[in-house]
């Protein structure tokens, strides 16, 4: 380091730092909060409006699990029977056609 | 290379806010103060620090690590924020500003003394502002000369020959000094 080099470490080396306002770490970390929404995109957005503060993975999972619950217990259940009815329902109706007529 | 800010910019990326604040906590210091160093004037510096950390946000999604080092990268963005200020400065341009030392500080400059603490603030503002910037990243801010050449986006030797007449000059204004 030459003469010049090392006087200027010297005199700039104890320069003081220049703090940070806290009012422009809250401005960084709302541009922050901003960027992430935007990125997050609209189920983000939806499911925050829904259920505030959680992240996304959680309301996901419960809809989720709603869909399972739904089609586990539609085919576990068993329907009611409707084929005695389908019969007598068919029977009493007219028929389509007149096999006397035809002849 | 290891970088120790990756996994925090990963995560910033994915809409972590606690490795956003790590990463403001860590590198806002340094980056105020070469903003303020760079530009003399409070609010211009606030001004470009955001912008470059808002920068920062929109990025960090995308980040490839082992590309750059991230706090190099993140320095340059500083740097180029407050080039853009300089530039949108009445009358200002860069280009000729490089070549021509202010002899006379601008009055934000002097008004800066007062809470600075004196004639090297002074001094350092009417310096061209690519010595300003090479002096600053090497010997305040204690930057190896490859990675401040990075940052300035000049070749080591440029680098070399920006230090040599910034510190002469300065030298000259303050030589009384030390």
């Amino acid at each position: 380091m030459d003469d010049d080099a090392m006087w200027a470490e010297a005199l700039l080396k104890d320069l003081p730092g220049v703090p940070a306002p806290a009012a422009l770490e809250r401005r960084i970390l709302a541009d922050f909060d901003r960027v992430a929404a935007r990125r997050r995109g609209w189920f983000a957005s939806l499911s925050g409006m829904v259920w505030p503060g959680a992240p996304a993975w959680q309301p996901a999972a419960v809809l989720a699990a709603a869909l399972v619950v739904g089609i586990v217990a539609g085919s576990a259940v068993p329907l009611e029977d409707t084929t005695e009815q389908a019969a007598t329902i068919a029977l009493d109706a007219p028929p389509s056609f007149d096999l006397g007529e035809a002849s | 290379m290891f970088d120790p800010d990756t996994e925090l910019v990963k995560r910033a990326g994915q809409g972590d806010r606690a490795a956003a604040q790590a990463l403001m906590a860590r590198h806002l210091p340094k980056m105020m103060t070469l903003a303020r160093r760079m530009l003399g004037r409070q609010a211009e510096a606030e001004d470009a620090v955001q912008d470059a950390f808002l920068k920062l946000w929109t990025h960090a999604a995308r980040w490839e690590p082992g590309k750059a080092k991230f706090e190099t990268w993140l320095y340059r963005v500083t740097m180029n924020k407050c080039y853009d200020r300089l530039r949108k400065r009445p009358g200002a341009s860069l280009d000729e500003a490089a070549e021509v030392v202010d002899p006379t500080p601008a009055a934000d400059a002097v008004l800066a003394n007062a809470e600075l603490g004196g004639e090297i603030e002074a001094a350092l503002q009417a310096l061209p502002e690519r010595q300003r910037a090479a002096l600053l990243l090497c010997h305040h801010q204690e930057m190896g000369n490859i990675e401040a050449a990075e940052v300035l986006g000049v070749s080591v030797e440029a680098l070399e020959s920006l230090l040599a007449r910034g510190r002469r000059t300065l030298r000259a204004r303050l030589g009384h000094l030390k």
